[in-house]
């Protein structure tokens, strides 16, 4: 979940609110507002930044697939004056540290990638409903594309040490937007496919075929985020074969709490509002009989 | 010798603040109570409330433009009975003085909500959002017709038995003649601006950056436009007026103070810093006592007349 861009969703299947309660549901701690300093700023990648903020508040209670807002205006100005949504890429709770990897897609983030080592960013978080490990999961798919993958990192790391076996494709368009794929060596996953647009691995075809291997051997629970292509796929490997889908989806924020409603899902019904990404989701579940528009 | 700390209250008819500072309808909710103390706010606003449960526009809601933001939210409300009994009582733990917005499409619509509301224990005030498209009336907003405001600025007071205080939306060709007719519809304020009227477009896919082709322009950029609205409203009406529209410190506060407001609503600056506004209660009070202001009353429409001398060429030596 990155706010910075996001595709038109209004085309997106019907996705429902995780569980409030019960072991299915996820863990949601208040969140805070901090002036969080930077740590480490730096590029990793062509086009994508590495950010550490300390941020005890938030490294305590975070969970994976939730977001913090990063104020992009400096000192006392008042522009621009929407902050970014971030996915939390990894943590270090005993540290009281959070790490973000982002893209520059625009004019937020290009100024984000101008603060240094030590200047304050006002940060809230942790925000919005994560991704939930169902209690008897033994092997998990997770399908992320270019920056969307950082919203799945997290939790590669929290399901291997639980003993879950964790497969996940890291799908860009080039080698060079290729992210996360370190991140889930280092947190144990047991298999990392990476593929890209450049050679055709990326293709709806291999991708098909990995994850429909991947379902008949018994997957639990399938997770995605980065793409509707990707997402689609998991869909109809879910109708298939029963599996469950958690997405993350992204979208333009502006409170990231709830009270402005800027970041409705998609095209509302005549009455019912759709859910909101900030308080709703961001992570949603797809139910294996609902329909896939 | 130590002087007492200046006086923050303000009152906008019979409605007592203990300080000019309360947020936009819109952006504030009881939501923002788990990061910041909403005591210490002057007031709370709500988000417009309607008679019936509204979804609202379509994605993308919101864009970010030079110096500002661009909203297509619509105002989704899940209507009056929601609102009593899930809303409200949120709202109701904290002590400042609750403002709730109301909107509707129709004249009739308006006194609805209002006869809906009226009498509900927790509400301070009423703030009529005339913004809205009036359906009757070909979508042309309800606040841009002088007779219509004034018809539901009647019937609103007629109908509730605390201050109403009318929003005015800036896209009108005189925004004077819309605040005297509130006032003559019984107005106890008047809040000036709501969002000017915007568009963005992206130029790669040649499609507009918000759900609907226009939307709500607000933030810093919109400041200059607002502040000359709420001078305009202060001297062609009596009742108070309440200035929004790209507040983002505390030099903006007094800028609309000086322009005539007697308080002020802080909106887009509130999503760029959730603390916005406690940051500038506690800057008003330090600035007043650095200026000598025993009172921030004294500030209200103290402006001068003529430009400030810095402005002012110099003159040229012989």
């Amino acid at each position: 979940m990155v706010g910075a861009s996001a595709g038109a969703t209004g085309s997106l299947p019907r996705l429902a609110r995780l569980p409030e309660t019960g072991p299915s549901a996820p863990r949601v701690a208040p969140p805070a507002l901090l002036e969080a300093a930077v740590v480490t700023h730096g590029l990793i990648a062509p086009e994508y930044w590495r950010l550490v903020l300390d941020a005890p508040a938030i490294a305590r209670t975070v969970e994976p697939g939730q977001f913090a807002m990063l104020t992009v205006a400096r000192g006392e100005e008042s522009w621009p004056v929407l902050p970014r949504p971030m996915a939390i890429y990894g943590w270090d709770r005993a540290g009281g540290r959070i790490e973000i990897v982002y893209r520059v897609v625009g004019e937020g983030t290009r100024r984000l990638t101008r603060w240094s080592c030590g200047d304050r960013i006002v940060t809230v978080g942790p925000l919005g409903r994560g991704f939930v490990l169902l209690p008897a999961a033994q092997r998990i798919v997770l399908l992320g594309r270019g920056i969307g993958t950082c919203s799945l990192t997290a939790l590669a790391g929290v399901a291997a040490a639980r003993g879950i076996a964790v497969h996940a494709l890291v799908s860009a368009r080039h080698s060079d937007a290729l992210v996360g794929g370190e991140a889930y060596r280092a947190a144990g996953a047991v298999e990392v496919r990476e593929v890209v647009d450049t050679d055709g691995s990326s293709g709806v075809g291999p991708v098909g075929a990995w994850l429909a291997e991947n379902c008949r051997t018994g997957v639990d629970q399938i997770y995605a985020c980065g793409s509707d292509r990707l997402l689609r796929l998991a869909l109809e490997m879910a109708r298939a074969t029963g599996t469950g889908v958690q997405v993350s989806l992204e979208a333009h924020m502006a409170c990231g709490l709830g009270f402005c409603h800027g970041c409705a899902t998609g095209h509302p019904g005549l009455v019912e509002e759709s859910p909101l990404v900030c308080r709703d989701g961001p992570v949603f579940r797809h139910l294996p009989s609902a329909p896939v528009a | 010798m130590s002087t007492p700390p200046p006086d923050l209250s303000i009152e906008l008819g019979s409605l007592a603040l203990r300080n000019p500072i309360m947020p936009a309808s819109g952006c504030f909710g009881p939501e923002l109570g788990d990061v910041v103390d909403l005591e210490r706010l002057g007031a709370m606003v709500t988000k417009t409330v309607f008679a019936e449960p509204r979804s609202g526009n379509p994605a993308h809601r919101l864009a970010e433009t030079y110096a500002g933001m661009l909203n297509s939210v619509g105002i989704p409300s899940r209507g009056a009975e929601a609102f009593i009994a899930e809303l409200l009582p949120r709202y109701r733990t904290w002590s400042p003085p609750l403002i709730v917005s109301i909107g509707g499409l129709t004249i009739a619509a308006y006194l609805e909500i209002a006869a809906r509301l009226a009498g509900v224990a927790g509400i301070a005030a009423f703030e009529v959002n005339v913004s809205c498209p009036n359906l009757e009336a070909g979508g042309l907003e309800i606040g841009a017709v002088p007779e219509v405001v004034e018809a539901v600025v009647r019937g609103v007071v007629e109908r509730v038995d605390v201050p109403v205080i009318v929003k005015l939306t800036p896209n009108v060709t005189s925004i004077a003649a819309i605040a005297r007719a509130a006032e003559a519809g019984g107005a106890t304020a008047i809040t000036a601006v709501n969002a000017l009227m915007g568009m963005a477009i992206d130029g790669r896919t040649r499609r507009t950056r918000t759900g609907t082709p226009t939307a709500g322009f607000t933030g810093p950029a919109i400041k200059p436009v607002a502040l000359r609205c709420v001078w305009q409203v202060a001297q062609a009406v009596a009742i108070p007026v309440i200035g929004v529209g790209g507040i983002a410190t505390v030099d903006d506060v007094l800028e609309f103070l000086l322009a005539g407001a007697s308080a002020v609503q802080v909106g887009s600056a509130t999503f760029t810093r959730p603390d916005t506004m406690l940051r500038i209660v506690t800057a008003l009070e330090t600035r007043l006592a650095d200026d000598g202001v025993a009172s921030v009353r004294d500030l209200i429409g103290a402006l001068e007349p003529g430009p400030s001398a810095h402005d002012l060429m110099p003159a040229q030596a012989g």
